[in-house]
């Protein structure tokens, strides 16, 4: 069953306010998640005033910002600042996305930056993927194939190289997963649209031997059929791919195919 | 150590939008008529026991209260066959689409309530 409240020991209180000492005219204000592992305290939202005359566009700009000049203390992952590792995923004004990618412009008032919803929190604004990546490996994403040699090549038409995309370019950021409701009340359970999206990449891939074989493995009540299209996924996703239309065909293949 | 973290904050502080609204409303209008049609069945079970009966539960619907459940059954009926609806479509694999999702989501909500006003007229004979 689904707990809608926060345990006890995850309520957020309310935590320090840094006012601005630059003296800046242009002041925005941060509430940023935080939590210390080393203390017994309760998560709390600190709040940060920003100049943003000296800031780059994006959300990760500001809180590089912020550890640099006002908070050295605060801890988040980031790596590429491109887009393209999926580090920075986290939830800035109440949706999941990828902070370098994301223009603070397009957020009204002030900035709320929390951990990816619904994980339990390493530290600040770090969240643990560790079951996520279990279920990944779990959908044995890597290719297999039977009937050739390790060294010869495997030929793909045009065409077959096509369904591939939309799903291969998953950067496994884990925005769409964490957003979605049915993950957070069953995520022990059910894969989620990260994985299934990869389970559909592997599926569909022509030169893939265990098509079959893939498919019973996810036709499965909770693995699969938890979805129930409320689209958070595909609206959160930063990579723009659509991770509800790849489990509706993972569902349209069980229904029409003898599997 | 590990039973001490945290976590994080989720439906409390994840935006809504037009998809993720239909699909709870779904959920709650089922659940509704459920108890709607239980209510239904009953009422007609009474209706067979006597005029009393009858009298009864035509005072009963001309109140205001009564009214309100009359119109908010068409509503959750009108809701549920609309979404249903959707969800067929989207079963076929079609509207996916984030701009797809959004407009189909808003005619859902919209034409619940068109269908509630048309069929409240209708049973008033306004046509």
């Amino acid at each position: 069953m689904a707990q809608i409240s926060l345990p006890k020991n995850s309520e957020v209180n309310k935590g320090k306010y840094f006012k601005d000492k630059t003296g800046s005219k242009n002041i925005r204000k941060i509430n940023v998640y935080r939590w210390d592992p080393s203390t017994e305290e309760n998560p709390r939202i600190d709040t940060y005033e920003v100049d943003m005359d000296n800031c780059p566009s994006k959300v990760l700009d500001i809180l590089n910002k912020i550890k640099n000049e006002i908070d050295p203390t605060l801890a988040y992952r980031r790596s590429c600042a491109h887009g393209v590792c999926g580090s920075c995923a986290m939830n800035m004004g109440g949706k999941n996305g990828l902070a370098c990618t994301k223009p603070h412009s397009e957020i009204d008032g002030d900035i709320d930056i929390y951990p990816l919803p619904h994980l339990k929190v390493k530290r600040d604004l770090i969240g643990d993927l560790d079951g996520l990546y279990k279920q990944y490996e779990s959908i044995e994403p890597w290719l297999k194939n039977n009937s050739t040699k390790e060294t010869t090549e495997i030929f793909q038409s045009k065409e077959d190289r096509a369904k591939l995309d939309g799903a291969y370019e998953c950067i496994m950021c884990a925005c769409c997963s964490t957003s979605c409701p049915s993950y957070w009340w069953n995520g022990d359970k059910y894969l989620g649209p990260a994985v299934l999206l990869q389970a559909y990449r592997w599926i569909v891939d022509s030169r893939d031997d265990e098509r079959k074989a893939r498919l019973k493995k996810v036709a499965d009540e909770l693995k699969l059929y938890r979805c129930h299209t409320i689209l958070n996924c595909t609206s959160a996703c930063p990579k723009g791919l659509n991770p509800a239309k790849a489990i509706a065909e993972i569902k349209k293949m069980l229904a029409t195919a003898n599997v | 150590m590990e039973d001490k973290k945290p976590l994080s904050p989720h439906i409390q502080i994840y935006r809504w939008h037009i998809s993720s609204l239909v699909s709870i409303s779904h959920r709650i209008t089922g659940i509704i008529n459920i108890i709607g049609i239980t209510l239904i069945c009953f009422l007609s079970c009474w209706l067979i026991l006597g005029e009393t009966n009858y009298t009864l539960i035509n005072f009963f619907f001309n109140s205001f209260f009564g009214k309100f459940i009359v119109l908010g059954l068409v509503w959750s009926f009108s809701f549920q066959i609309l979404s249903e609806i959707r969800h067929l479509i989207m079963d076929m694999g079609y509207g996916f689409e984030l701009q797809t999702t959004r407009l189909t989501g808003l005619i859902v909500i919209f034409g619940s309530f068109l269908f509630t006003v048309a069929i409240y007229l209708i049973g008033r004979n306004f046509f």
